[in-house]
């Protein structure tokens, strides 16, 4: 049994709207697993520095948090596809 | 700076220098040549040995009484000489003390374990009614004692006693010795799980009472002791710290010729000492050994030699120097970006944060965390986090922010208001604004960046004028890449906030005057980075990257602007306003809920804001500023002497 739908101007633009919040979501959600991967590891090795060494604990945050960078560009990817 | 002497001066010059407090000594390894061939390591000034065991003992008294120099506040600062004499009398006197207190405690704390131990043997026996020593010392009985489940009957003869009072039952058994193994028999069948009778001539209730009294007894006793200890240390933490002080310089100066240069009769020490002391150091020396030393000031390469670094910026960006120690501390002939980041940082900070009453929750905790936090790092870390403070209350005063809610008048300048809940018919955020001016923040500062690797490479290579020229026309490369870039995309495409250049007139194949100069900026620009280090070529795309990076201020910034947003859309909208209209025992609790969901959803936000702007913020300026112009690696500045904060000379 098929369902034939009118293809109208509102439900092109539904169907749109529909298809960008999608690719939005797909844009943070895939950059956040690779950028979860990459924190993943140097998390781990960030802890096991700092329960040596105590003072190491500012340098190993930043470079903890270097790989946002990558979820940053799929928010704004998301961003501009939103808006 | 050199100083020579012979050994008769070793004490008084180490004196002095000690006293001055300016003089970072340049450790003699005993390995390398030039000019020390001959030289060993000096050896400690006598007493030293002395002087440590009684640290040692002032150590293990301060643990015992749990004080820590570092977390006391000064009460004012003890004279010196007073405080030796009062070091033999008092302290041994102390020690007695603490060592009888010690044992006292530890024979109450054994006799309390023991007791404990007694009870639980009794307990099972509380409702037994005759005295324990019949249970003992029979030829011709033996006693079984045990739990089991149920009441039995023995089939041999038997005095049983059966109490269902304790938990398991208890059932003592008389039997006698040679229907013994039958009966054990029978009961382990049964289940009986024996115990061991205690051996106590008593009644086991009047005696478990007897014990439970005690036990309260010790305990209150070991209280006591307890107080009395933190009284004493009360008494004593003022003499143990300033005695810890005095006797920690002490060895200080005393061990210092192990850090020199010594030969039979004479030693060698080689420090630096920051120029404007250097004639004060000269003739404190002079006079403290009566002229019997020879100073000189050496000369000394700015680029090769680890030069020890003390920073030297304004009172407003002091505390911004525990984020330059993070990374590392600026080499000799740097420019100190510490000022930058001291200004730079916050108005990032308060970019992406940009919410009054955020802004004024975390200017609370600084306040608040004084006087939690001790230590010199935490201390500037708070006055660092008063300053993000403040910036965040002022974006969020422009950004009209509060909470989430949007305050009585609009945003001046960029709308961050996102469309949900309340505002889902409102003016819709700027996105594409935020995105640009951050691009905009990132350009401006890679262009500070690398205008400040050329003023460094200037000083540094002032005496290799070719080296330099290549570097400074290796960063002018850089920056003329970047705007040659720029420029083409402004012929090309007409962005919001940046200059539009595309109606200019057109000459060769679509690319108009500007494009063409763009076209040219951009390849002097690579000769120029690749006459300077051809491998640099393959970081071009950070040209593109790096200023990219910059978005991330509009979009953490947007994103913490959400969660707020959702936050207010979810607790109120969602859950309080239904419940308002029904006001019944449900809706109350229906609202406490709400208001339990909007208090975590703020908190959340606010420690994410927190952690989040300011990670962001500082990686920013480690990776995307730094990486243009910072070598650091420099040597922390460590002077041969001690602030004292106890004591006096």
């Amino acid at each position: 049994m098929v369902v034939e739908t009118i293809m109208t101007v509102e439900v092109a633009q539904a169907s749109a709207m529909g298809m960008k919040a999608i690719g939005a979501g797909m844009a943070v959600g895939l950059t956040g697993l690779a950028t979860s991967f990459a924190q993943y590891s140097i998390g781990t090795a960030a802890v096991g520095a700092v329960s040596e060494n105590k003072d190491i604990f500012g340098l190993v945050l930043i470079l903890t948090v270097l790989p946002e960078t990558i979820v940053i560009f799929g928010l704004v990817v998301a961003l501009l596809m939103l808006f | 700076m050199l100083i020579v002497a012979s050994k008769n001066q070793l004490n008084s010059v180490v004196r002095e220098l000690y006293h001055h407090n300016v003089f970072h000594i340049e450790d003699f390894t005993g390995e390398e040549g030039d000019g020390y061939e001959g030289f060993t390591i000096g050896a400690p000034l006598s007493g030293a040995a002395d002087l440590s065991t009684k640290i040692l003992r002032i150590r293990s008294l301060e643990n015992t009484y749990g004080i820590n120099p570092e977390k006391t506040d000064e009460n004012g600062q003890q004279a010196c000489t007073s405080l030796e004499a009062r070091i033999d009398s008092e302290l041994s006197s102390i020690e007695a003390n603490v060592e009888a207190q010690n044992a006292e405690q530890n024979g109450i704390e054994v006799k309390i374990r023991e007791y404990e131990q007694r009870l639980i043997e009794l307990e099972p026996f509380i409702t037994f009614p005759v005295n324990l020593s019949l249970l003992h010392g029979y030829e011709n009985f033996s006693v079984l004692a045990g739990h089991i489940p149920k009441d039995v009957e023995l089939p041999v003869d038997a005095e049983t006693f059966f109490d269902t009072g304790v938990p398991g039952n208890l059932l003592v058994a008389i039997i006698a010795k040679s229907s013994l193994d039958e009966a054990t028999t029978f009961l382990s069948e049964q289940g009986l799980r024996l115990i061991p009778i205690p051996d106590m001539d008593c009644i086991a209730s009047e005696r478990i009472a007897w014990f439970t009294q005690e036990i309260t007894r010790l305990t209150a006793e070991k209280e006591q002791i307890d107080e009395r200890i933190k009284a004493q240390r009360e008494e004593h933490e003022a003499f143990l710290v300033a005695c810890d002080e005095l006797l920690t310089a002490e060895v200080e100066q005393m061990e210092a010729p192990l850090r020199f240069a010594t030969t039979e009769k004479t030693f060698v020490a080689e420090g630096w000492i920051p120029s404007e002391s250097v004639d004060k150091i000269t003739s404190g020396l002079q006079t403290a050994t009566g002229g019997k030393v020879y100073v000189e000031e050496l000369e000394f390469d700015p680029v090769n030699d680890t030069v020890p670094i003390e920073y030297d910026n304004p009172n407003f960006s002091k505390p911004s120097e525990i984020l330059m120690d993070t990374y590392s501390r600026p080499g000799y002939s740097e420019l100190d970006p510490t000022i930058f980041l001291s200004i730079i940082f916050p108005i990032f900070f308060g970019f992406i944060l940009g919410d009054v009453a955020y802004g004024l929750v975390l200017l609370a905790v600084s306040y608040g965390l004084r006087k939690v936090v001790k230590g010199e790092a935490g201390k500037k870390l708070l006055v660092v986090l008063r300053n993000l403070s403040i910036s965040s209350i002022i974006f969020g005063l422009l950004f009209s922010e509060f909470l989430g809610f949007p305050l009585p008048w609009a945003p001046i300048g960029i709308n961050r208001h996102l469309n949900i809940g309340t505002n889902s018919s409102g003016h819709a955020p700027d996105v594409v604004l935020l995105l640009v001016l951050s691009a905009w923040i990132g350009i401006l500062h890679i262009t500070l960046g690398r205008l400040i690797h050329i003023r460094n490479a200037s000083v540094r290579f002032r005496n290799h004028k070719s080296h330099r020229n290549k570097v400074i026309l290796g960063q002018t490369g850089w920056i003329f890449v970047m705007w040659g870039l720029l420029l083409i995309i402004w012929s090309i495409a007409a962005i919001p906030l940046m200059p539009d250049l595309t109606a200019l007139p057109q000459i060769v194949s679509g690319f108009n005057v500007a494009g063409i100069l763009g076209t040219v900026m951009l390849l002097t620009g690579v000769a120029g980075i690749a006459q300077d280090n051809i491998l640099e070529l393959t970081e071009l795309p950070t040209v593109l990257s790096h200023v990219l990076s910059y978005t991330r201020l509009a979009a953490v910034g947007l994103s913490s602007v959400a969660i707020a947003m959702v936050t207010n859309y979810i607790a109120i909208g969602l859950i309080i306003e239904p419940a308002l209209n029904d006001l019944s025992l449900i809706g109350i609790v229906v609202i406490v809920f709400g208001i339990v969901v909007f208090l975590l959803g703020h908190t959340l936000n606010t420690v994410l804001g927190l952690v989040g702007g300011g990670l962001h913020s500082i990686r920013l300026h480690y990776v995307e500023f730094f990486t243009k112009f910072y070598l650091g690696g420099g040597k922390k500045y460590n002077p041969f002497g001690m602030i004292r904060r106890f004591t006096e000379e």
